[in-house]
C-alpha cells in the first residue's frame, strides 16, 4: 500500500512512541471496560490500516488465546471472598472470573496493536530506526537480510543437483542422513565464505573503513510528525497522571470493587482513547484530501 | 579523465614460481576505452586489481604504477578510493546490502557524504541508468542483468575517473550483457571516463573499444587499435587469438586470403561493415555452410525417441505463473539439441524436469517409452546425466579426486580408482585431482562436473549454459569432449544463448517460448528464420535468403 499515504506516510520514529505508549496502557490500565473499548479502537485502527487483513489471519489464535485465558484463571486462581459455586471441591470466585476476564482483555489489546505494528512499521522503518543506535550493527543486520535468501536459495540448488549423487538427507539410514546433511552444509558454507571474499572486496572497493561513515536517510521527519508526536505526548501524560492519582483501574482482590466507573476512569478511557485512535487523524485527512481531488475532477 | 602509466610493472604471486606480469610498460590516456583481451590465467585479472589499490593481491611488486602522473601509492586512502571504481565479475557477490536504494547510498555512506549530497547523486545517476523503477527492490529479486546494473551505477555513485571492469559481461545472457556494454560505452562516450575492460568474448567490445591490450602469460602481446588487432590475430593464425574476433571479422578476413591483407585494408568488425565491405568489394554471398560438423547427423530420422515429454506442466507455486505450458518435446537418439529460449523463458526448469529432479503437475516423461517417475531414482540418475548452470553445484568433497571416486562408486564401476584415473587423463585433469573444487578456474570446473556426469554413462546428458564465462579455448575444449561423449552414444541436450557454439556443434535447434516449443529445426533452417536468435553470419546473409514475404508468397 501507499507508503506516503495516512498514518503510514509517519516516520518510524513517531510509530515507535504510538506503539509503546499503546503497549503501556494496555498493560497498566486494568479495568475491562477501559480495556475493552481500548480494543475496540485498536480493531478500528486494524481496520483503517489494511482493511482488516492481518486481523482476519489472527483472529482465530487471538481469540482462542483470550478465551483459553479466561477459563484458565478462575481455575488455577482461588483468591477473592466472593465464591461463586464449587467445581468438586474447587472454589470459583467472582473475583478470579472478572481478573482472568481483565488480562485476557489486556492481552487481546497487545496482540492487536502488534497486528497494526506488523503492517505499519516495516522492516524498512525498523532498521532505521535501529541504524540511529548502532550503525554497525544495522549494517550487519542489513547484511544478513541481503544474505539468508540467497543462502536458502543456493541451499536448495545444492540439494537438488546433489540428490542425483545419492548425497540427501531424504533417503538412507539416519547416520547417512546426518552425514550428508553435514557434507551439504559444509560445501554451502565453503562456498559461501568463498563468495564473501568478492563481498568484502566490493565493500572495500567502494571505500569501506576509509573513514567515518554516515547513514543514508529514508526517512525525513515532517510537520506532520512532530504535530503526531506533541499530540500522543499530551494525550500520553494525561493518563499517566490519571493513573498515578489512582484512576483507571478496578480493584480486583481481595474484594471486588464497585464496577462502574468514576469521573476519574471516565477521563482515563477517554485519553486513552484519543491517544489511540489521534494518528487515524492523518488518514482521515488524506482520504478527505483524495475526495475532494476526485470530486473536482 | 584519468590517465595511467606502467613502467616496467612486475608482480609475483608469494607462492608462484613464475611472475603473474612480467615488464609491462604501457600508458592509457584519460577518456580512452580500452579492452584487457587474452585467455584464463593470462594477468587480466592481477593487472585490473593492481590498479585498485584496495584489492589489490599481496605480492611482490616491482616497476611503477602512475595514476594521473602521481604515483598510486601516493594517493590518499579516500581519493584512491573514489578515484578508480571496479566493477567484478559475479554480480551477486557484489551486492552488499538488502535493497536497491540502500545499495547505491552504500559507498557514498562510506564516504559520510551528508544526505542532500547523496539525494542529489542517487537522483541523478537512478535517472541516468534508468533505475528508478527498481530503488525499492530487494536486491535478490533482480535478474542478472539488472544487478549488474545496480553494481555498475553504485560504483559510479562515486564519481571515478578510471572505471576498471573485470569480465562484467561473463555471467550475463547476450541481451544483458549488450544492455550493460551500451551503457559503458555511453559513460565513455558522454562523460569521457576512462574505461579498461578485461573479457573473454570480445567480438561485441571490438568495434567499441578505441584500443586493444592483449596479455599472454603476463606479457604483453598486443597493444593497438582494434582493427589492427583483427590484422595481427589473423596474420599469426594462433587459434588462442583468431578465435577471440567477431565470427564476422574471421570471415571477411578468410574470404580475403591471406595475401591481400593491406594495411589500408581495415577488416570490419560488425555487421554494418560487413555489408559494406561486401559492397566495396563485390563479394557473393557464399551459400551458408557453417564450419563443423552441423550436418553430418541432420535429417536422419530414422533414430528412435529417446526420451518424450507429453503435455508437461508446470508452476513453482500456485500462485505464480506456469513456467511449462503443455509442453511437447521428443528428443530422439543421437540428438545434439540446442535449447535457446529468453531469460526466465525456463529452460533450466524444462532441463531440470527432464532429467528428473522437478516433476511435472501434470503431464509425463517418457524414456523410451517408460514413465521417468516410476524408474528408481539411481536408475534414473545414471541414465540421464545433468549438468547445472554453476558447475560448482555438483562437488561436494574436498578434492576433485574424491569427488570423482564417489562418482565411480556410485556407478558400480568395477575399479574405482582406474577409472579416475581414466576420466581424469580423458579430461586433461590429472594434475588437477588434488586441488579443491573451488580452487580450480571457471572452465576446470565445467571439465570436472562434466567428469562426474560421465563417470555412469548416461545416455542422455543434459547441460545448462555450459559456455558462460569461460574463454573461447576453454569453450572449444568443451565442446571437443562434448562431440567425444556423443560419438560414445551420449544424446545431448545443451541450454545455451550462445547461437554460435550452437551453430557449430548441434544438429537440432529448439526454441522454448510461454512454456511450449515453438521452434524445432535443423540450425540452418531454424537460423534462417531468426533474426535475433542467429550468429551474425546469418544476420549478414539474411537478405540474401527469401524474406519472409517472399517466403509466404512461394507457398
Amino acid at each position: 500500500m501507499n507508503e506516503g499515504f495516512g498514518v503510514r506516510s509517519l516516520h518510524p520514529s513517531v510509530l515507535l512512541l504510538y506503539y509503546a505508549g499503546g503497549m503501556t496502557f494496555g498493560m497498566l490500565l486494568f479495568h475491562p471496560v477501559i480495556l475493552f473499548s481500548g480494543w475496540a479502537a485498536s480493531m478500528v485502527f486494524n481496520f483503517h490500516v489494511d482493511g482488516g487483513k492481518e486481523w482476519r489471519r489472527w483472529s482465530i489464535p487471538a481469540i482462542s488465546s483470550f478465551v483459553f485465558l479466561m477459563i484458565v484463571n478462575p481455575l488455577l486462581s482461588h483468591r477473592g471472598r466472593t465464591v461463586l459455586y464449587y467445581l468438586g471441591d474447587i472454589p470459583i470466585t467472582l473475583e478470579s472470573v472478572v481478573y482472568g476476564a481483565t488480562m485476557a482483555a489486556s492481552l487481546l489489546n497487545l496482540i492487536t496493536l502488534f497486528l497494526s505494528y506488523r503492517v505499519l512499521m516495516t522492516e524498512h522503518k525498523f532498521l532505521y530506526l535501529f541504524a540511529r543506535l548502532s550503525p554497525k550493527a544495522a549494517l550487519l543486520v542489513m547484511m544478513a537480510s541481503a544474505l539468508v535468501p540467497r543462502l536458502r536459495r543456493r541451499l536448495q540448488e545444492l540439494m537438488l543437483v546433489q540428490k542425483m549423487r545419492g548425497i540427501t538427507v531424504t533417503e538412507g539410514s539416519l547416520v547417512q542422513r546426518a552425514r550428508n546433511g553435514t557434507r551439504l552444509v559444509g560445501t554451502l558454507l565453503s562456498w559461501t565464505l568463498e563468495d564473501a571474499l568478492q563481498t568484502a572486496d566490493s565493500m572495500q572497493a567502494r571505500g569501506y573503513g576509509t573513514g567515518p561513515r554516515s547513514s543514508y536517510p529514508a526517512f525525513r521527519f515532517r510537520w506532520r510528525d512532530a504535530i503526531a508526536a506533541a499530540g500522543l505526548v499530551a494525550a500520553a501524560v494525561v493518563v499517566f497522571g490519571l493513573w498515578v492519582g489512582g484512576h483507571g483501574f478496578l480493584t480486583i482482590y481481595p474484594k471486588l470493587g464497585a464496577f462502574g466507573l468514576s469521573a476519574g476512569d471516565r477521563a482515563a478511557m477517554l485519553f486513552y482513547l484519543v491517544y489511540l485512535l489521534l494518528p487515524l487523524g492523518w488518514e482521515w485527512r488524506d482520504r478527505k484530501a483524495w475526495q475532494a481531488l476526485n470530486s473536482t475532477t | 579523465m584519468a590517465s595511467i602509466e606502467l613502467h616496467n610493472l612486475t608482480f609475483h604471486y608469494p607462492d608462484a614460481a613464475a611472475p603473474a606480469l612480467t615488464d609491462l610498460t604501457l600508458s592509457v590516456q584519460g577518456g580512452e576505452f580500452v579492452v584487457l583481451s587474452g585467455p584464463s590465467g593470462s594477468g587480466k585479472s592481477t593487472l585490473l586489481r593492481l590498479l585498485k589499490r584496495e584489492v589489490s593481491p599481496g605480492g611482490r611488486l616491482s616497476g611503477s604504477i602512475l595514476l594521473d602522473e602521481r604515483q598510486l601509492e601516493a594517493w590518499p586512502a579516500r581519493e584512491a578510493a573514489s578515484a578508480v571504481g571496479l566493477v567484478m565479475q559475479h554480480p551477486d557477490n557484489q551486492l552488499v546490502v538488502d535493497t536497491v536504494e540502500h545499495e547505491l547510498a552504500f559507498g557514498m555512506e562510506n564516504f559520510g557524504f551528508d544526505r542532500s549530497a547523496m539525494r542529489r547523486r542517487m537522483a541523478e545517476l537512478a535517472g541516468f541508468f534508468g533505475l528508478e523503477p527498481l530503488m525499492s527492490r530487494r536486491t535478490d529479486e533482480l535478474s542478472g542483468g539488472q544487478k549488474q546494473m545496480v553494481n555498475l551505477a553504485s560504483v559510479l555513485m562515486l564519481q571515478p575517473r578510471l572505471l576498471l571492469l573485470d569480465e562484467p559481461l561473463a555471467q550475463l545472457d547476450p541481451l544483458a550483457a549488450r544492455e550493460l556494454l551500451g551503457m559503458i560505452k555511453r559513460l565513455n562516450d558522454e562523460w569521457g571516463m576512462t574505461v579498461l575492460m578485461s573479457e573473454h568474448r570480445i567480438d561485441d567490445i571490438l568495434p567499441l573499444a578505441d584500443r586493444v591490450l592483449r596479455l599472454d602469460r603476463g606479457r604483453l602481446a598486443f597493444d593497438g587499435p582494434p582493427r589492427q588487432f583483427a590484422q595481427e590475430a589473423w596474420r599469426r593464425q594462433d587459434p588462442a587469438w583468431v578465435e577471440a574476433l567477431p565470427a564476422i571479422t574471421r570471415w571477411a578476413l578468410s574470404h580475403d586470403g591471406s595475401d591481400s591483407i593491406r594495411a589500408a585494408e581495415t577488416p570490419p568488425l560488425s555487421v554494418k561493415e560487413a555489408r559494406q565491405w561486401m559492397h566495396r568489394r563485390a563479394v557473393q554471398a557464399a551459400p551458408l555452410s557453417p564450419a563443423g560438423p552441423a550436418q553430418s547427423l541432420g535429417t536422419d530420422v530414422a533414430h528412435k525417441p529417446l526420451l518424450r515429454a507429453d503435455g508437461l506442466f508446470f508452476a513453482y507455486d500456485k500462485r505464480s505463473p506456469a513456467v511449462m505450458r503443455g509442453l511437447e518435446w521428443t528428443i530422439r537418439q543421437g540428438d545434439r539439441i540446442a535449447l535457446f529460449g529468453g531469460n526466465g523463458s525456463g529452460k533450466s526448469t524444462l532441463l531440470q524436469l527432464l532429467a528428473g529432479l522437478l516433476q511435472p503437475q501434470r503431464g509425463e516423461v517418457f524414456v523410451e517409452g517408460a514413465k521417468l517417475r516410476r524408474l528408481p531414482a539411481a536408475a534414473r540418475y545414471a541414465r540421464i546425466g545433468y549438468l547445472a548452470q554453476n558447475p560448482l553445484l555438483h562437488f561436494a568433497y574436498d578434492t576433485l579426486q574424491e569427488d570423482l571416486l564417489h562418482a565411480a562408486r556410485r556407478a558400480a564401476s568395477a575399479n574405482p580408482a582406474e577409472e579416475v584415473r581414466r576420466m581424469a587423463e580423458r579430461f586433461g585433469l590429472q594434475d588437477l585431482l588434488q586441488r579443491h573444487p573451488h580452487d580450480l578456474s571457471g572452465g576446470e570446473r565445467q571439465l570436472g562436473a562434466l567428469a562426474l556426469a560421465l563417470v555412469s554413462r548416461p545416455q542422455l546428458l543434459l547441460l545448462d549454459e555450459p559456455t558462460k564465462g569461460i574463454d573461447a579455448l576453454a569453450k572449444s575444449r568443451l565442446a571437443g569432449h562434448l562431440l567425444a561423449a556423443h560419438e560414445t552414444g551420449a544424446t545431448l541436450v545443451v541450454a545455451t544463448h550462445d547461437v554460435e557454439f550452437a551453430a557449430a556443434y548441434a544438429n537440432r535447434c529448439s526454441l522454448l517460448f510461454q512454456g511450449e516449443i515453438v521452434a524445432d529445426d535443423e540450425p540452418d533452417t531454424f537460423f534462417r528464420g531468426n533474426l535475433f536468435y542467429a550468429p551474425p553470419l546469418h544476420r549478414l546473409f539474411h537478405n540474401q535468403t527469401p524474406s519472409p514475404v517472399e517466403q509466404a508468397v512461394l507457398r
